[in-house]
């Protein structure tokens, strides 16, 4: 089952959701919109480096053929709910993904999520914008195995930590 | 949880589902499968602004189809009236479009509860690929929710789709 709008909002009272910062402005019937964070890092298969790009008021151009990883400006989490992330329909609108088939958080892992943008025309995002939802999904009771991986705590766009997949870029 | 086809239908003889027209033939044990419908709106320019009120033209779909290109978005309204105040809708693909490469929305799948009306589909394609008004091109699941029922009122209700990205209408565009 999927929680409702003021489900969610009962759920951060209680502390059984963390999203920090939270703005009921951005509950929506079924989800909750996070926003931008402040950075992005350009991953491009031509180059050997990852490129940083500080957000500024004025955004940037999201190009697409290449993958930029972002986070989202709130740290978002649960231990008993399951979250998944997606986009805004106003964003997808835009033709800008914001993950690339791996919307399933785990139950128990609480960060600023990194985001997996790409683009199928040139669009300019700013930081703090609305740009995406989480769901928030119950689970069978007692069945918790909470996350403790690789992208526990992440705080900033991470790249892929996979030791198998060592050397991508 | 998710609604049984039979389930579907039943919730749209009670009215807490509504797919208008509805078909028996379309549904699926798990799903419903809906039909493109004939109005595609494309941006008139390439470089978008998610701050901006980017420009598009909207033209009718011919019968004999349209060749999509890659490099585009394309905004095509559900020829199917579609939503539910009971149960949460999410849009997919079907695998019959998926193996063409044709994405039908982008991280976009999850419908606000009250939001009742044709769906703006956003397709994408990874090569070429000829679409035609009224083939079967995705279809709807409906899940049970938990807690109180809120219902959508926002931006995009009572427009005719396909609807432009109304991004430039949120408040908060820069950071804080």
């Amino acid at each position: 089952m999927i929680l409702t709008g003021p489900k969610i909002r009962q759920a951060v009272k209680f502390g059984e959701i963390t999203i920090e910062p939270f703005d009921e402005k951005n509950l929506n019937p079924n989800s909750y919109n996070y926003r931008l964070g402040k950075a992005l890092i350009a991953l491009n298969p031509k180059r050997e480096k990852q490129r940083k790009i500080d957000l500024t008021p004025a955004g940037c151009v999201v190009k697409p053929g290449m993958i930029y990883l972002a986070t989202t400006l709130e740290k978002i989490g649960s231990n008993k709910f399951v979250t998944l992330l997606l986009g805004r329909s106003s964003i997808g609108r835009l033709g800008l993904f914001l993950n690339i088939t791996a919307d399933l958080g785990h139950c128990g892992s609480c960060s600023h999520w990194t985001l997996e943008l790409s683009a199928v025309q040139p669009v300019r995002v700013y930081p703090g914008m609305k740009i995406g939802q989480v769901s928030f999904w119950l689970t069978e009771p007692n069945s918790h195995a909470p996350y403790t991986g690789r992208y526990h705590r992440d705080s900033e766009p991470t790249p892929n930590r996979d030791p198998h997949l060592a050397n991508t870029f | 949880m998710i609604l049984t086809g039979t389930q579907i239908e039943n919730a749209v003889a009670r009215k807490e589902v509504i797919i208008r027209p509805f078909r028996q033939s379309q549904l699926a044990p798990n799903s419903y499968d809906f039909r493109l419908g004939n109005r595609c709106c494309v941006y008139t320019r390439n470089v978008l602004d998610a701050s901006k009120d980017n420009p598009t033209r909207v033209t009718e779909i011919p019968p004999d189809g349209i060749v999509l290109s890659p490099r585009r978005v394309y905004l095509i309204n559900t020829e199917e009236t579609m939503g539910s105040t009971k149960y949460v809708p999410i849009i997919r693909g079907r695998s019959s479009t998926g193996r063409l490469g044709l994405f039908i929305h982008i991280t976009a799948d999850l419908i606000d509860l009250g939001y009742v009306g044709q769906m703006t589909l956003q397709l994408h394609c990874v090569q070429p690929v000829r679409v035609f008004p009224g083939m079967l091109i995705g279809q709807i699941t409906f899940w049970r929710t938990s807690g109180r029922r809120v219902f959508y009122s926002g931006k995009y209700n009572h427009r005719r789709s396909p609807v432009r990205s109304l991004s430039f209408l949120d408040n908060k565009l820069s950071h804080e």
